[in-house]
């Protein structure tokens, strides 16, 4: 019962995360509500693993953090230089 | 990305338990959730973050591409020679009971061994694929 009251709460405000995600002026107000968006999706994932008696989500819920950070940090970095991994030409260009 | 020291910072305390979570993915991976292509693609996560911050060129000089090429074919590699092993000792390819004397520990190495190889080419394929991306020109 404890669990299912607080994934709700935790449901109810990702919606408002996702309202201002979709709604923010700025590309730093929509950066931010997903960066909260995932952030609380981490959390969703460890208070669903306690509900349905499964603790070992919080693994996945560690994974997720960690995608969520870095991918910030990504989009970030892209909307800042405009690319991802500083290419001054010549060698540093696509290698496969 | 040079005057970012929290970004840089904080990629340095970080980088190092992101590998340790991946190697706890790969080799846990029977008991709990995760497995070789998780594992590979958290691995790559520590790799792609040491090049989102310190740029491309320092990441190629930690991972040089044909090291990660090599990688990606050893993977590969390692998955098919289990099954071919299974083979040599008279049963179906990917028969994991003949890896050992019981059939057991047999599953049990050739399912570890398996997923390390998973592993090895999901993380270079990954590293390789955020190379190609971030290395294009605008």
């Amino acid at each position: 019962m404890l669990f299912a009251v607080a994934s709700l709460a935790v449901a109810v405000s990702m919606l408002f995360a996702l309202i201002r995600a979709l709604a923010g002026p700025s590309v730093f107000d929509r950066i931010l509500a997903v960066n909260m968006f995932g952030t609380k999706t981490v959390l969703l994932i460890a208070i669903a693993g306690f509900f349905m008696g499964r603790p070992e989500f919080l693994d996945i819920a560690l994974a997720y953090a960690l995608i969520n950070f870095i991918g910030t940090i990504a989009v970030m970095k892209f909307f800042r230089y405009r690319t991802l991994g500083l290419p001054r030409g010549g060698e540093d260009l696509g290698d496969l | 990305m040079h005057d970012h020291i929290i970004l840089r910072v904080i990629t340095k305390l970080l980088m190092p338990f992101i590998f340790l979570f991946a190697l706890y993915v790969q080799f846990h991976g029977d008991y709990g959730p995760g497995g070789g292509f998780q594992a590979g693609v958290i691995f790559a996560t520590g790799l792609i973050l040491y090049a989102l911050i310190f740029g491309l060129r320092s990441a190629k000089k930690v991972t040089p591409p044909r090291v990660l090429r090599v990688q990606l074919a050893l993977g590969v590699l390692l998955y098919a020679g289990v099954g071919v092993v299974g083979i040599m000792s008279g049963a179906e390819y990917l028969n994991y009971d003949v890896l050992a004397e019981d059939a057991h520990s047999g599953q049990h190495l050739g399912i570890l061994l398996v997923e390390l190889g998973v592993g090895l080419t999901v993380s270079a394929a990954m590293t390789l694929i955020f190379f190609l991306f971030a290395g294009q020109e605008q």
